[in-house]
């Protein structure tokens, strides 16, 4: 790929920078040609032109959702391998589709979409805890900051639309910001946040406008003053970094800067969804009702898709129910299932599904055992995310928990793999997508992970 | 849940002579006082009444649904131990031995809120023997029998980890090594960092440029830019002796009211300060703002800091001799209380676990960068921590209560809106502080109050004589009931008999008796194991831990944490101070000195600073002083690619780390820069001002229609006014008045800012005071500071993000505030000259610290030929310089210090 020095020097190309630079004409010509953004060629013929995200935060239970274990209700109240007693599922499960696929009542819509999904049922992470897991899902290693899979995705295809952040998170939680991070690579491609967790839900009218990109507008310059005013402080900033000679963080700034300039004329009509139909905010459960607030994300991830955005993502949080399982965990899926499964069926129906990667999962799944009678506790072990879109199998199932749920014990699938395969279905090469930093190479996957081929289609 | 009534006159024996002053409120964990005594010596009578009257009646009605054999328990109800039965399910406890009020089983048995069983009633001679039953303490043999718990970290584990793990080993005043360039160093810390970098065969960076030392001091010591006047005869002392200048600078920088201002933020971080519950019902914390006001007061008046952690840990418990000092003690143990707190947890038993968990969590990591949390489930995975030593401290929190809530108790009895399922009130200050804006009564209205009060009583037992009133619709009664109750409670309790406000304040206080706690199984409320006398991590202790049997304990560890034989405390404070002023810490995981964090880069420096730090009597100013006049301080930010190959994040420090300007800094900067800071202390907080209330979508409101009373009446229903803070006139408790009061101000704006744009109220646009101020209510922090990487106010952090992003972008370019400030920054450089060139140098001075380049003017004055011809005639000059304004602070250079 491009060097560090490369990647800095056409970063800030658009002003002027590699006059400053000292680097020859022909040189600067080729550079300033190479906006970091701009949209690069695969390792190989792509899957997947995008990724849309589905993280469901809080660790969902995969033995009450995707992963059926017909034993867990014949062994009910038994002990557990690992102390407490056996629970079976509240809900029930039936097969889908033509597949057959096994789904729970939990998600009867996305269970509707069954013969679109690949389950990966045996998902295994190194983190029994929230937060560290978290990081490692999208970060491949909870013990350094490195950047996230969005990031490495950004850096390896650019993306299509140079007036948005080419990833965005939508709604993030707080104090999470290390989970859409660029670390060492440059900040440009690091996850640029939309919206609050807290405030999500403030959109006022159904469809309506949004307000949820604060200070999109300018109300007392005009765009040409704009664009003076902002070429005077990149003035400045590119002095700077000509004295400081490496300064990554002001780099960054530059960058921004631009990207938030184009953002001020993309971002308002992106957001703006009232020009939506009646039918398609009902396929999302945009609705007034408990779907509305994820129906609005999912919408809007449609939106960025649409727009060229190469990474989205959308949180879901709240699945994690040590008690009260029965309730809470049906009251979170009551709010998802609708809008995930209307995401779906929209980008099928706009011919979009085909390449585009739909990735759903927490940061682990629940143990088989109770917790307090109508609760679970986290497992890393064994759990299941899924996949839809973007060049995986439909109606499939890989991999295999043990007859309890515990453990992965078929096809295990590490994060390391699961990075390496999502990397794969987007044309990159998990062993060649890497990034000198500090005298090293780095990539997503370290030195593991394998690409799970059976679930390509 | 039900409304308890009768427990609140406890009496306490903390401090006699202010008793009276006191009101205490219920138990919060009534469950868990229970005295075990009742069950656990069964008379035949009461054996054989239980065998005969109650068990067959759980068994053929309750069990199908209520059982650990049940499948699906209902409700998270199990009926089968008594344990179970105690902790109960969603609602509460099933049986609350002696009182019938509070034990749900007999709420649903005699169909009051709950119908059970689900099809028919019980005959009226059943439901006699029950409460009989639970009248005479519902003795039930029914016990688990008590697993025992065997960890997996033995004695020699522990002992081993004791020996050769370095932060269990007390620090050691080292020798500062020998150099080889002797000239460079001006100090013990310089002779450390030289050593290291020598060895590497680095060298340090030369020194910076004089308005850059002072830009960095300036900010690192009070959180503000220098102004040019002070930039300049810095310059002029340094050409006499670097030295001697920095010295100055240091000494009148510690002695301001700026400097806790900034360094109380610093704690504010780790102490995971905010003014609001967060999490599922974010409900506020009106009285947090006193805990910050105690911090910012702490730091500039130098407190020891290990009385800082006394205070912090055990304020309630040390001794006093004057009610000020019992206030700002009782005050510094909001500490204890400000977690977050998950209010819509069903069951009291785990929300009482969890507020001591997070306790537990927050004293480890913040004092001790020890992790001692993870052992709540099992032993430390990695460090030599069983669970047991979890319980052990469990046990002394566990004889605390906490207290974060609302006043809500009275003669009349405890009172909590239907939402908030798991309440507290909060502690009666013994000195007189109240907010101009707290309610007061007059006693016609006092009267009033009381009559509705026992009015709703008379009409509420009525209806319930009456029966026949079941279902939902009796729910929604209660629920009415309740709600009113709790609004009127409210009132009557944050005031004295003659109607003036009472001062409050969060914070703790022993129980009645301490108790052992038990260890879980996988810290699961329902499996109990052994007892485990209370205690301290064993891997840091030697010997007994003096805590006699009628003490908590909680005393004794306040003291041993902060003590000079912990070999923590010391460190992980110093640490937190290098990190500070240096960009790094020389532990870099600042709230992990287990084995599972980073190891030191300058142990013995680390070392040094932790022993002098004792030495001076654990002055955070003496530690401060220190790091900023060393040579390592003063270095320059250069960069060195053979330097950076080698060791690409500076952990040797061989250059200093270019910064960001945290959040409060860039705000307060521009403020300062603009000339319309504001720096007199704000009273209290909007938080303060709006009273306890649900906070949702940036908006402080009342959690619903009924619900708004639990706010004394401040003027208005709904929104609180935005109008500027009280000034401080009165009596600040726990130490010197600060600085005089407020100038007039106007109002601070309504809800709507220029263009009709909806502001949140929260965000505080216009306020011109400082950032450490502003309202930090848990996931609605201020926009200003969150598009900055403020702390995550719901966790502990050590070390802040900085982050570069298209949000702080377009914060710069359109936000109000900064668009304001520009204007502000304009006119006050159009008052000082009317020449441009001069305004222009004068603008860089003030934001810069340094006139600018000739790049720089050459930048500038294309700028103004370029913009002026597109503005206004009329305002054209004005104009112009606002934008160039607005662009030094969009700058890079203006957000970092290098």
């Amino acid at each position: 790929m491009f060097s560090r020095r490369q990647i800095l020097q056409s970063a800030s190309a658009g002003f002027g920078y590699l006059a400053f630079a000292g680097i020859s004409s022909a040189q600067a010509a080729e550079e300033a040609s190479r906006d970091p953004l701009a949209a690069k060629d695969p390792h190989f013929e792509p899957r997947a032109k995008r990724v849309i995200f589905l993280c469901m935060g809080g660790g969902p239970s995969h033995v009450d959702t995707f992963d059926y274990k017909p034993e867990l209700n014949r062994d009910h109240g038994k002990p557990g391998r690992y102390g407490g007693s056996l629970l079976k599922s509240p809900w029930d499960f039936r097969q889908r589709g033509e597949s057959g696929l096994w789904i729970s009542d939990l998600f009867p819509e996305v269970a509707g979409m069954a013969d679109d999904l690949t389950l990966v049922r045996s998902m295994q992470c190194d983190q029994p805890v929230h937060a560290g897991a978290m990081t490692q899902i999208h970060t491949g290693t909870a013990q350094f900051i490195r950047p996230s899979l969005g990031a490495w995705t950004l850096y390896g295809l650019g993306t299509e639309n140079d007036s948005l952040p080419g990833f965005v998170s939508l709604s993030p939680p707080s104090g999470s910001s290390r989970n859409y991070g660029s670390a060492f690579l440059p900040s440009i491609f690091g996850g640029t946040k939309i919206g609050r967790a807290s405030r999500g839900g403030q959109q006022r009218s159904r469809g309506g406008a949004s307000e949820s990109v604060p200070d999109i507008r300018n109300r007392s310059l005009t765009a040409d003053q704009q664009r003076t005013q902002l070429n005077l402080i990149q003035a400045l900033n590119r002095e700077k970094v000509r004295r400081d000679q490496y300064q990554p963080g002001v780099e960054g700034i530059i960058e921004s800067y631009e990207l938030a300039f184009r953002m001020q004329d993309a971002m308002p009509a992106l957001m703006d969804t009232s020009e939506e139909t009646e039918a398609t905010l009902d396929m999302y459960g945009v609705d007034g009702g408990p779907t509305d607030g994820f129906g609005k994300q999912c919408l809007l991830a449609r939106r960025f898709a649409e727009a060229g955005v190469r990474f989205i993502e959308v949180t879901h949080q709240g699945w994690d129910q040590h008690s009260n399982l029965s309730v809470d965990h049906k009251a979170r899926a009551e709010a998802c299932d609708r809008p995930i499964a209307g995401l779906l069926k929209d980008l099928k129906q706009r011919d979009m599904l085909k390449d585009t990667l739909v990735i759903w999962g927490g940061e682990f799944g629940r143990t088989p055992a109770a917790q307090g009678g109508d609760g679970r506790n986290h497992n890393n072990k064994g759990y299941t995310t899924w996949m839809a879109g973007g060049g995986v199998k439909g109606g499939f199932s890989y991999g295999a928990t043990d007859e309890h749920g515990y453990e992965a014990v078929e096809n295990k699938c590490h994060i390391h793999d699961w990075h390496a395969t999502i990397l794969h279905l987007l044309g990159l090469d998990h062993e060649q997508l890497t990034y000198r930093y500090a005298g090293r190479d780095f990539r997503l996957t370290d030195v593991h992970g394998n690409v799970a081929k059976d679930i390509l289609a | 849940m039900w409304p308890r009534s009768g427990r609140n006159s406890l009496a306490r024996h903390i401090n006699g002579r202010f008793m009276n002053s006191i009101r205490f409120a219920v138990l919060l964990l009534a469950t868990l006082s229970v005295s075990p005594t009742l069950a656990d010596e069964l008379t035949p009578e009461q054996l054989s009444f239980f065998e005969t009257k109650i068990r067959p009646v759980l068994i053929r009605e309750c069990y199908g649904c209520h059982s650990n054999k049940s499948g699906n328990v209902r409700g998270g109800l199990r009926l089968d131990s008594k344990e179970l039965m105690l902790i109960g399910g969603a609602t509460g406890p099933a049986i609350v031995p002696g009182n019938l009020e509070d034990s749900w089983l007999y709420n649903a048995i005699t169909h009051q809120d709950y119908v059970m069983p689900p099809k028919r009633k019980l005959p009226q001679s059943v439901i006699d023997d029950f409460r009989t039953w639970i009248e005479m303490g519902a003795p039930d043999p029914r016990v688990n029998t008590i697993t025992k718990i065997n960890s997996k970290i033995t004695k020699e584990d522990i002992q081993r980890a004791k020996d050769n793990f370095w932060a269990y080993q007390k620090p050691l005043k080292n020798t500062p090594p020998v150099v080889k360039d002797a000239n460079w160093p001006r100090s013990e810390v310089d002779r450390f960092v030289l050593a290291k970098l020598e060895q590497s065969e680095l060298k340090p960076a030369a020194d910076a440029e004089p308005w850059k030392v002072l830009r960095r001091l300036t900010f690192d010591l009070v959180g503000l830019p220098p102004t040019p006047d002070e930039v300049s005869s810095f310059a002029s002392a340094w050409k006499r002796s670097p030295e001697r200048a920095i010295a100055s600078v240091v000494d009148r920088l510690l002695e301001s009211d700026q400097y806790g201002e900034r360094w109380g933020r610093h704690w504010l971080d780790v102490a995971r300060y905010g003014e609001s519950t967060g999490r599922e019902v974010n409900m506020t914390y009106p009285q947090a703002w006193r805990y910050r006001d105690y911090v910012v007061d702490s730091f500039n008046d130098d407190k020891p800091f290990d009385r800082f952690i006394q205070e912090q840990i055990a304020g309630d418990l040390l001794p006093v001799k004057t009610d000020e000092q019992w206030t700002e003690n009782l005050i510094a143990t909001t500490f204890l209380a400000i977690g977050s707190k998950n209010l819509n947890e069903q069951n009291r038993v785990q929300f009482a676990a969890n507020v001591v968990d997070e306790q537990i969590d927050a004293t480890t990591r913040v004092f001790l960068g020890m992790s001692v949390a993870c052992a709540r489930c099992h032993d430390h995975k990695f460090d030599a921590i069983p669970q047991a030593d979890y319980y052990a401290m469990a046990g002394i929190f566990q004889s605390m209560q906490t207290y974060f809530g609302n006043p809500q108790s009275t003669e009349y009895g405890s009172y909590s809106g239907a939402q908030e399922k798991q309440t507290s009130t909060l502690l009666i200050l013994p000195t007189d502080d109240p907010n101009s804006f707290d309610a007061r009564y007059s006693p016609t209205e006092l009267q009033e109050i009381k009559d509705e009060m026992v009015s709703k009583r008379r009409e509420m037992a009525e209806s319930r004589r009456s029966g026949g009133n079941s279902g939902a619709n009796a729910q929604r009664q209660r629920i009415v009931f309740q709600n009113t109750m709790a609004k009127l409670s409210a009132k009557l309790a944050s005031v004295n008999e003659n109607g003036r406000p009472l001062t409050f304040s969060m914070g703790v206080q022993e129980r009645d008796k301490p108790s052992n706690a038990k260890i879980l199984v996988r810290g699961e409320i329902d499996q109990p194991a052994q007892t485990v006398a209370r205690g301290f991590p064993q891997v840091i202790t030697d010997g007994p831990t003096g805590i006699r049997s009628k003490s908590s304990g909680r005393l004794e560890l306040a003291r041993w944490i902060g003590s000079d034989d912990n070999p923590l405390t010391a460190r992980v404070m110093v640490n937190r101070i290098w990190l500070h002023m240096i960009g790094n810490g020389i532990v870099t995981s600042t709230e992990n000195f287990g084995t599972t964090g980073q190891t030191p880069s300058h142990p013995e420096l680390l070392d040094h600073l932790a022993v002098r730090f004792m030495e001076s009597g654990w002055s955070v100013k003496s530690v401060v002083r220190e790091i900023a006049t060393s040579r390592v301080y003063r270095m320059a930010s250069t960069f060195n690619e053979q330097h950076h190959e080698h060791d690409p994040d500076n952990a040797l420090v061989w250059r200093a780390n270019p910064r960001r300007l945290d959040a409060e800094a860039i705000r307060d900067a521009m403020l300062s820069i603009s000339g319309e800071i504001d720096l007199d202390r704000p009273r209290a907080s909007v938080v303060a001002q709006a009273g306890f209330t649900r906070v949702q979508n940036g908006q402080l409101e009342s959690p619903m229609p009924g619900m708004g009373g639990a706010r004394p009446e401040a003027g208005q229903q709904g929104r609180p006014q935005q109008g500027r803070l009280q000034p401080a006139g009165q009596r600040r408790p726990g130490g010197r008045p600060r600085g005089p009061t407020g100038r007039p101000g106007g109002p601070m704006g309504g809800p709507r800012g220029p263009g009709g744009r909806v502001q949140n109220p929260l965000d505080m646009e216009n306020a011109k005071f400082r950032s450490v101020y502003l309202p930090i209510v848990r996931d609605e922090e201020p926009r200003s500071l969150d598009v900055f990487d403020l702390a995550d106010s719901s966790t502990i952090t050590g070390q802040r993000e900085l982050s570069n992003t298209a949000n702080q972008s377009l914060y710069m370019m359109n936000n109000p505030l900064v668009q304001q400030q520009s204007e502000a920054f304009a006119r006050r450089l159009a008052s000082s000259s009317s020449r441009v060139s001069e305004q222009i140098e004068q603008a860089f001075l003030l934001t810069y610290g340094r006139p600018p380049t000739t790049g720089e003017r050459a930048a500038t004055s294309a700028f103004i030929r370029q913009f002026s011809p597109s503005t206004a005639y009329r305002d054209r000059e004005a104009a112009t310089m606002t934008a160039l304004c607005q662009s030094l602070f969009a700058s890079a250079e203006f957000r970092y210090i290098d």
